[in-house]
């Protein structure tokens, strides 16, 4: 650091009082160094808190939020993290191929999804929403924490098949996370650990409760719903309201719904969990939020529209041993009868969890 | 004179008060020292060796290739009933017998410990709940030695607490496949156990003093501790199960002895 003198004629120099020198000098000294002590473009941690809205009509929010407090810098260092390759072993499978936004962060069209090297999972995509009010993930309930759910896919053969190593490393050699890991988290280290508290960050903002019936139930914008999509509400409150309940659309237990099993996957559902064969195929009952554009439908995704799946309640359902008592009918068969006009309303209902700020939301999207 | 005999008095009293003070109150504030626990597996009485058979109580005998565990929260114990717990961010490890000495010991080297003599230690056996519900936050730099050293399940979320691979045989099987990977299932299965140990003499830890402790695991116990269990009856593949983990954590928290300590 070089100090510019002011040029001064000796002379000139001379006459300049004692302390009026020391003065100019300490005041320049000083300016210098608070110069240099500024960001000086390498990132230190930035605290600028993110406030998460709960929409009035949710339940407890249920991640703790202390233990990974919601900033700026990490909501965008998540995002980067979320639309990243690199996460995956081959460098094209980030989180968002299977997570598309528009699709209310599933895997569009696909029954199953692939992974790395061609690998076929198991289960259908779910949806990314509403994370932050939920306990457990997966079809299985096999994550009980947000933060370690990423995990599972980063590590698994079929899907991005890495090593949480191996992604640290890759993370290390790149200019925009060293900057970006320093203002995420004060103690700067790019680990595992603050890779997947930034993710938690990202998926916990992810809130989707501006739907048309969310206005109409909080009386908001003057929406009303059709009669048909009333009607729908009504049938939909009596009859499937049991399992998928409150206004996230789910109680989060695990039901057997009557599906058959399919001989190829022979999916065990939660039964893998305890090995308790109390929990045989049964699988975490998913919200129907944003339904309509998250099929194809059920854990292994046979259903490619709404109109199969209430086909499949009333007349569909198989008794494949272990199946929800609550399903259980009159004449011994399993199902939930509905009458034609019932499904068409009860479609129409469902089309109104659609929550379109949330699948344009740009605070969600790539570009 | 008189001076002189006072003088005389004044100086045998302070001598004999000297003398008659306590030499044993050092004043340690401030001093630490290194302290070194030495696990060491072994299968009753013989030392554990890979690619040895051993047999068990029922006749099934097995063979590992992997033996590994989790041990945290290890705290220590002085003579005053003091308590030096390691700090929290490190007090964490994974005793790993492919990494053992020679002499088949791991070693787990605990710095900064304050100087006292100690006469017990604590340490839990896996990771408790706490620390699982703290996310993220809670696992620092560990997730990924854990991760890296299979300990950390990648089809669920948590640690395996113990990684017992191998195979094993019996009068109707040969060399089937032995896996026991317990662990916590998340908040509905708390497989944490704790384990105190005495010292059979002081552990004197100071500046210039690094003591260690021989502490023997005895992995028969695993399988022949509090409770017998038989590979035949789904002991073989122990993962999250509700029935099988907790009877081999509780067999875990039977199998560990301060064998001696070196000060």
């Amino acid at each position: 650091m070089v100090l510019f003198w002011p040029p001064l004629d000796l002379q000139g120099y001379n006459k300049v009082p004692k302390m009026k020198k020391i003065l100019i000098a300490v005041v320049f000294v000083q300016y210098c160094l608070v110069s240099c002590s500024k960001d000086d473009g390498v990132g230190s941690y930035v605290n600028k808190p993110l406030s998460l809205e709960v929409p009035s009509n949710f339940p407890e929010l249920v991640y703790d939020l202390e233990n990974n407090p919601l900033t700026e810098a990490g909501f965008e260092l998540g995002k980067e993290l979320f639309f990243d390759g690199r996460l995956s072993s081959n460098g094209a499978i980030a989180c968002a191929f299977c997570h598309e936004q528009t699709f209310a962060f599933t895997h569009h069209g696909h029954t199953l999804s692939h992974g790395v090297n061609g690998g076929i999972g198991l289960r259908n995509t779910p949806p990314i929403q509403n994370m932050a009010f939920q306990k457990e993930f997966m079809w299985d309930g096999a994550a009980t924490h947000l933060d370690f759910q990423p995990i599972i896919p980063i590590t698994s053969e079929v899907e991005m098949g890495e090593t949480l190593s191996n992604v640290v490393a890759k993370l290390k050699e790149d200019a925009y996370y060293q900057k970006q890991f320093k203002k995420a988290f004060e103690d700067g280290e790019i680990n595992s650990s603050n890779m997947l508290k930034a993710l938690s960050q990202f998926m916990v903002m992810m809130v989707s409760g501006n739907s048309k019936y969310d206005k109409y139930v909080r009386n908001e914008d003057n929406v009303s719903l059709t009669q048909t999509e009333l009607d729908g509400l009504a049938t939909f409150q009596s009859k499937c309201a049991t399992c998928h309940a409150t206004d996230l659309f789910t109680d989060q237990s695990y039901r057997n719904n009557g599906l058959s099993v399919n001989p190829r996957l022979n999916d065990k559902g939660r039964f893998v969990i305890f090995e308790d064969p109390n929990d045989l195929y049964k699988f975490k009952v998913p919200s129907l939020r944003n339904i309509e554009k998250t099929y194809p439908y059920m854990h292994d995704g046979r259903f490619a529209t709404l109109e199969a799946v209430l086909d499949f309640y009333d007349s569909g359902a198989v008794d494949n041993g272990n199946v929800d008592p609550v399903l259980l009918r009159d004449d011994n068969t399993y199902g939930i009868s509905l009458t034609a006009y019932e499904k068409e309303s009860i479609i129409a209902f469902l089309k109104t969890l659609t929550d379109n700020e949330f699948l344009t939301d740009e605070r969600f999207s790539e570009y | 004179m008189k001076l002189t005999t006072y003088a005389c008095v004044a100086m045998l009293a302070i001598f004999l008060m000297s003398c008659s003070s306590d030499d044993n109150t050092e004043d340690l504030t401030g001093e630490t020292g290194t302290l070194t626990l030495k696990f060491d597996n072994s299968v009753g009485d013989s030392d554990f060796i890979f690619g040895d058979t051993y047999t068990k109580s029922n006749n099934e005998s097995y063979k590992l290739t992997t033996l590994k565990y989790l041990i945290s929260n290890v705290s220590i114990t002085d003579s005053e009933g003091n308590t030096f717990t390691y700090p929290y961010d490190e007090n964490i490890f994974i005793i790993d017998e492919a990494n053992a000495d020679n002499e088949g010991a791991i070693h787990i080297i605990l710095e900064g410990v304050e100087a006292a003599d100690y006469t017990q230690v604590t340490f839990g056996i896996g990771v408790d709940q706490e620390r699982y519900n703290l996310g993220a936050e809670g696992q620092g730099d560990f997730l990924e030695e854990a991760a890296d050293a299979g300990m950390l399940w990648n089809w669920s979320t948590g640690y395996r607490f113990t990684r017992f691979d191998g195979t094993y045989s019996s009068d109707s099987v040969t060399d089937e496949a032995l896996a026991i990977h317990m662990g916590s299932v998340g908040n509905a299965i708390d497989n944490y156990r704790e384990v105190t140990l005495d010292f059979p003499n002081s552990v004197r830890v100071r500046e210039d003093a690094s003591p260690q402790i021989h502490i023997v695991a005895d992995i028969a116990k695993v399988f022949d501790g509090t409770t017998s269990v038989n590979f035949s009856d789904g002991y073989d593949q122990v993962h999250t199960s509700a029935e099988t983990t907790p009877v081999i954590a509780d067999n875990m928290q039977g199998i560990f002895t301060v064998h001696h300590v070196h000060n």
